[in-house]
């Protein structure tokens, strides 16, 4: 690693240019004009987040609230947990406990700064973490095992069963900073009543590891005033989620990021419900207006990402969709699959619901909520198998009127990349042109922004669709 | 007076050195041929005739290198990574760890005193840390090799490549050249690109000072800087003689060993 | 080099395997280490464990499989696309990791569009990565839902004392393996790595009853016939990504000057040393046993036992160095050797990391510089 790159911890500098951001709000037009000269290496990222106004400020001042969660952690006498971005923060929040999510660092990184995480990324391999691994762990990892951050107290995940790279970031990072860690492990099959009994049994382990590693009882009101909020973000996150159908779809492109991003990090939280409803009112008021959520180019083409999206510097791949015209549908990381949305009705069996009135019941919703998040919820079995990849991307491209489905992911994605071709094949019988990426969502290094546009800008062209 | 020689087949270059009395009397370098043998015979005659000495006045000859059990007129073989760090201690006494960066593998070397490998470490899955990248990217760039290493300090803004893949960095290049990209900023990418990887892989043995670079990209002092600023340490500069020699140097050591404790 | 074992190591239609086949005997196929063989042997099923040796070209198995995949299943899928497993009646896939299993998908995918690849009966078994309690029951669940599918298929009944008969005949096996790995802990070591790693392979394809008997005489014949051969050879153990191939290990002895005297592979003896228990439950102590006594890096957070047992090995056979290799994409493995090689050199035990490929892209060339190189190192 650098030497230059020592000197400063990876979460207070992200954290602090988010903290300087997250005044942006109250600044006028030309304050803002003045200060893009100061920030060349931002101001990419933050004219796409500025274009949505209110809710755009918001997102960042999201983000603020979560880096200081983070730096003050140990001062206010919390301890923090590296967990991953399909695991729920929603226990953790309620039991007082700082989640720092790796993938969300590792992808600000590049959205933040010139080279993205890349120092980070390398680190890693020179301690003898294979370069192969996932890059999403890899970037904020390679920053934590090289003592550049918030000390991590333990570590937790729910990747065993689902993403064996992910699982194995886990561990190993258990290993090299010798903190303990703790894994919920997902059997191949949702839906039914055996398998949610394990869930239960499984979740219930993770509260007395919790227990143990914070000397502190679950707090059961705490629990439900937290759960109360999901419930109400959930509310507000179906309604969104009806828009999805309409066409044009109103729904701005980078709505899909703040919709994810504010999930993995802030569920239970009121700074994620303010997040919403201003993006239920923008969304509203777009519907209302008959207009498309894209903001240069009427709806030209509308499309699904079965896996996840680009955070390519600069947020290049959303502001791309947005000057193209095509709009973005989500993907396998939007959807929470609570029983009250649309989509949910054809997917019955895999869904969750949530229930406040006894212990029991919540930590039902819990475990049953944090088995449906993504990856989780339909990588875990054969990908042709019910409530699968398969069935749940068709059954989503379907509902939303996709013209087409597009893969992204990274080259460490063994489970993916070990089915794709075939799922591939699959999802064009069923009506639908599918590219897949070939690039690394979170390492720029591997197949550039130029190169992997070129390849979209050529599907699209090539199979009628722009 | 004992004369001993050490033949290096590598995949894009062969060496060999005369040594005599420890002085070195003639060497030679050529493009490797398809067979190691031919490559051999060749860089060996070129290297007797340099010398205007015949094959027979070499007492000992020690081969190393891809294919260098093939080889009929050595005498004993050892392996390349014992070679680079037996050359690279006679270049520059005080080198405990060698960056060797040839055509198509790198290595990092740790040696003691006496030259022996203690660690290493190699990096030859694909060709981006390799010398075959520069030489791909410079051909695409339309420059000569040699030429390569200056557009690191001509360039005020290197371009940022896709290194994981030689194929994808060359893409890269190619669009790069046609949305009329300075030559010396892809050309510095170019080198940094190299040069973070071979970074990557070195500060996983954990050097320790001194280091030297050997191989043919040692004379690419574009990639030897930027390692100097990944690593945040200096690279020394080996003077004595080409640092593309190390090898045939180390092997034709090992045959002055052999003969004096015969 | 005792020719049985040998001709089972390295061919996938090996002669006890088509004598077994021309008595109409049923065999399945089953991809890793998990998977309890006992059920099958209770059934009068011969079990293989699907190998890549053999392979040629890689056209079937890129069709299918994505470009970053480990090398081990894609040269399945090449032999089974090319009706190489068509002797199997059966095949098992389990979640060994997230590369193995995708063959369940991608074979039958590749079932679609090559006639008869795939065999009546293809099950996937769910295999849990720890061992707490409700993870044990979960395991005991999947392998009475194998059995029950066993069953239903072959229309029999496997009950309680024909699993534990089974049971027993594969201690056996274990405690012969045992008594091998024994001889290798000599100083004068009677038989070379390649030549103990042919016997594991052989164990994980061989019919069990033949195996014991011919390894019984093997180890006898081994203990009458003393050898000097390798007395003064360098002492390797091979840790690291699953190989099947005694040729991974011939070429770290090809120059003489090595032997490999111990190894934690997959495919080597990783399990046998220890024992299932014969008790009331005995799908429950196939469970307790497949998932709690065969660690790999699989089974998440086990790091420090498995150091611990790697050191015990490294001390009891007198190891000189410690080959870590992985296949390119192995994370768990791979990974793995970064932290091993961090924890040996530690404590003076030499290590030499390799990345390689498996099958047809082996370059064996750089390998074995590599491991020359390495040999000088400790010699």
């Amino acid at each position: 690693m650098r030497p230059e790159i020592k000197e400063y911890n990876y979460d207070w500098m992200l954290g602090s240019l988010l903290k300087v951001a997250s005044e942006i709000g109250n600044s006028s037009e030309k304050e803002i004009q003045y200060l893009t000269n100061y920030i060349p290496y931002f101001k990419g990222t933050l004219s796409v987040l500025l274009r949505e106004g209110e809710v755009g400020t918001c997102f960042i001042r999201l983000l603020d609230k979560y880096f200081d969660n983070i730096l003050t952690a140990h001062q206010n006498s919390k301890k923090i947990s590296a967990i991953t971005f399909c695991l729920s923060p929603a226990l953790f929040h309620a039991m007082n406990i700082v989640p720092v999510t790796l993938e969300v660092m590792t992808g600000l990184a590049g959205l933040l700064w010139k080279r993205g995480a890349y120092d980070y990324l390398d680190y890693g391999c020179e301690l003898g973490f294979t370069e192969t691994s996932c890059s999403s762990q890899r970037g904020a990892l390679g920053a934590y095992l090289a003592g550049l951050g918030e000390e991590i107290d333990f570590l937790v995940c729910d990747t065993p069963g689902v993403c064996d790279t992910n699982a194995n970031a886990f561990a190993f990072a258990s290993t090299f900073m010798e903190k303990p860690f703790f894994q919920l492990n997902y059997p191949q099959t949702i839906g039914d009543e055996k398998t949610r009994k394990y869930h239960l049994d499984d979740y219930k382990d993770l509260i007395t590891f919790l227990k143990e590693q914070t000397g502190k009882d679950l707090d059961v009101d705490r629990l439900r005033e937290v759960l109360k909020e999901v419930d109400k973000q959930d509310d507000i996150l179906a309604e969104i989620e009806d828009f999805y159908c309409l066409v044009p779809n109103p729904i701005p492109v980078i709505f899909n990021l703040f919709i994810y991003i504010g999930r993995f990090i802030s569920a239970g939280l009121p700074e994620y419900t303010e997040l919403l409803e201003l993006m239920l009112e923008k969304v509203q008021q777009n519907a209302q207006k008959g207009i498309t959520g894209l903001h240069f180019e009427q709806e030209k083409a509308r499309v699904f990402m079965c896996y996840i999206d680009h955070y390519t510097l600069n947020l290049d791949f959303f502001d791309w969709l947005n000057r193209r015209g095509i709009s973005h549908l989500g993907g396998i990381l939007s959807r929470n699959f609570r029983d009250n949305t649309r989509y949910a009705s054809e997917l019955e069996k895999s869904t969750y619901g949530i229930d406040t009135s006894t212990f029991e019941t919540m930590l039902t919703s819990l475990s049953e909520m944090n088995a449906t998040l993504p990856m989780v919820r339909s990588i875990r079995g054969p990908f042709d198998k019910p409530n699968m990849w398969l069935e749940e991307s068709i059954s989503l491209a379907r509902l939303y009127h996709a013209d087409c489905v597009v893969y992204n992911g990274t080259p460490g994605c063994r489970n993916t990349w070990g089915m794709v071709k075939p799922f591939a094949r699959e999802v064009e019988k069923a009506g639908f042109p599918v590219h897949i990426m070939n690039g690394d969502a979170f390492d720029d290094r591997v197949e550039s922004w130029e190169s992997t546009v070129n390849r979209l800008e050529e599907f699209l062209s090539i199979r009628g669709l722009l | 007076m004992t004369i001993v020689a050490g033949c290096d087949v590598g995949s894009l270059t062969t060496k060999a050195v005369l040594l005599k009395d420890n002085r070195l009397i003639s060497t030679s370098l050529i493009r490797s041929k398809a067979k190691p043998q031919e490559s051999a015979r060749i860089a060996m005659e070129e290297l007797f005739a340099k010398a205007d000495l015949s094959e027979k006045e070499m007492e000992y000859c020690v081969g190393t290198g891809y294919g260098r059990e093939k080889l009929a007129f050595v005498n004993a073989v050892k392996s390349e990574i014992a070679c680079h760090g037996k050359g690279a201690k006679w270049l520059l006494p005080s080198v405990k760890t060698i960056i060797d960066i040839g055509g198509q593998d790198c290595k990092v070397i740790k040696i003691d005193e006496s030259g022996t490998a203690t660690r290493f470490v190699t990096n030859d899955k694909c060709a981006s840390g390799t010398g075959r990248f520069l030489e791909v990217m410079a051909q695409v760039l339309g420059i000569d090799i040699s030429e390569l290493g200056q557009q690191s300090s001509r360039s005020k803004s290197p371009v940022t490549l896709a290194s994981t893949c030689t194929v994808w960095a060359q893409a890269d290049v190619i669009k790069q050249i046609n949305s009329g990209v300075p030559i010396e900023d892809i050309g510095a990418g170019i080198n940094l690109a190299m040069a973070k990887r071979i970074a990557t892989l070195a500060n996983s043995i954990k050097p320790e000072n001194d280091i030297c670079m050997t191989g043919g990209v040692a004379k690419n002092q574009g990639v030897m800087s930027l390692l100097e600023q990944l690593m945040g340490c200096r690279i020394r500069k080996i003077r004595k003689s080409d640092p593309q020699l190390a090898g045939a140097i180390g092997a034709a050591l090992f045959a002055q060993e052999k003969l004096l404790s015969a | 080099m005792n020719s049985r074992f040998l001709q089972a190591a390295t061919s996938i239609n090996f002669p006890d395997l088509e004598q077994w086949k021309d008595e109409g005997k049923p065999v399945i196929g089953y991809s890793c280490s998990y998977v309890p063989s006992e059920i099958f042997h209770a059934a009068g099923i011969l079990s293989m464990r699907l190998r890549g040796i053999e392979t040629e070209g890689m056209e079937i198995g890129d069709s299918y499989f994505g470009p970053y995949i480990c090398s081990f299943p894609k040269c399945i899928l090449q032999l089974a696309g090319h009706g190489k497993f068509s002797i199997l009646d059966g095949v098992v896939i389990t979640p060994g990791c997230d590369s193995m299993r995708r063959l369940y998908e991608c074979w039958q995918k590749a079932g679609e569009d090559y006639d008869g690849i795939v065999p009546g009966f293809f099950h996937y078994l769910d295999v849990p990565h720890k061992t707490v309690s409700h993870r044990i029951d979960w395991f005991v669940d999947e392998i009475t839902a194998l059995k029950i599918a066993v069953e239903e298929k072959y229309n029999l009944r496997l009950d309680q004392d024909k699993i534990n008969a089974s049971i027993e005949v594969y201690n056996t096996g274990r405690r012969l393996m045992d008594e091998l790995e024994g001889l290798r802990r000599k100083e004068s070591v009677p038989l070379s790595g390649s030549e103990a790693f042919a016997v594991a392979v052989a164990g994980t394809v061989m019919w069990r009853d033949d195996f014991n008997n011919e390894l019984k005489q093997y180890v006898e014949n081994l203990k009458t016939n003393a050898t000097d051969t390798h007395k003064h050879k360098k002492r390797l153990m091979l840790i690291g990504s699953i190989s099947d191939d005694i040729e991974l290990v011939s070429l770290v002895e090809s120059n003489n000057k090595a032997v490999v005297v111990a190894d934690n592979l997959c495919f080597g003896v990783r399990q046998e040393e220890n024992e299932i228990s014969i008790n009331d439950d005995p799908l429950r102590a196939l469970a307790r046993f497949y998932l709690g006594e065969s660690t790999c890096p699989r089974m998440f957070g086990k790091y420090g036992e498995r150091l611990t047992l790697m050191k015990k090995k490294i001390e009891t056979c007198k190891v000189d160095g410690v080959i870590l290799q992985n296949i390119r994409f192995c994370d768990l493995h791979g990974s793995e050797n970064g932290l091993f090689e961090r924890d040996l050199e530690k404590v003076g035990v030499p290590c030499l990391k390799l990345e390689r490929e498996y099958g047809p892209l082996t370059e064996t060339g750089r390998i074995k510089m590599r491991i020359d190189a390495f040999l000088e190192r400790i010699s």
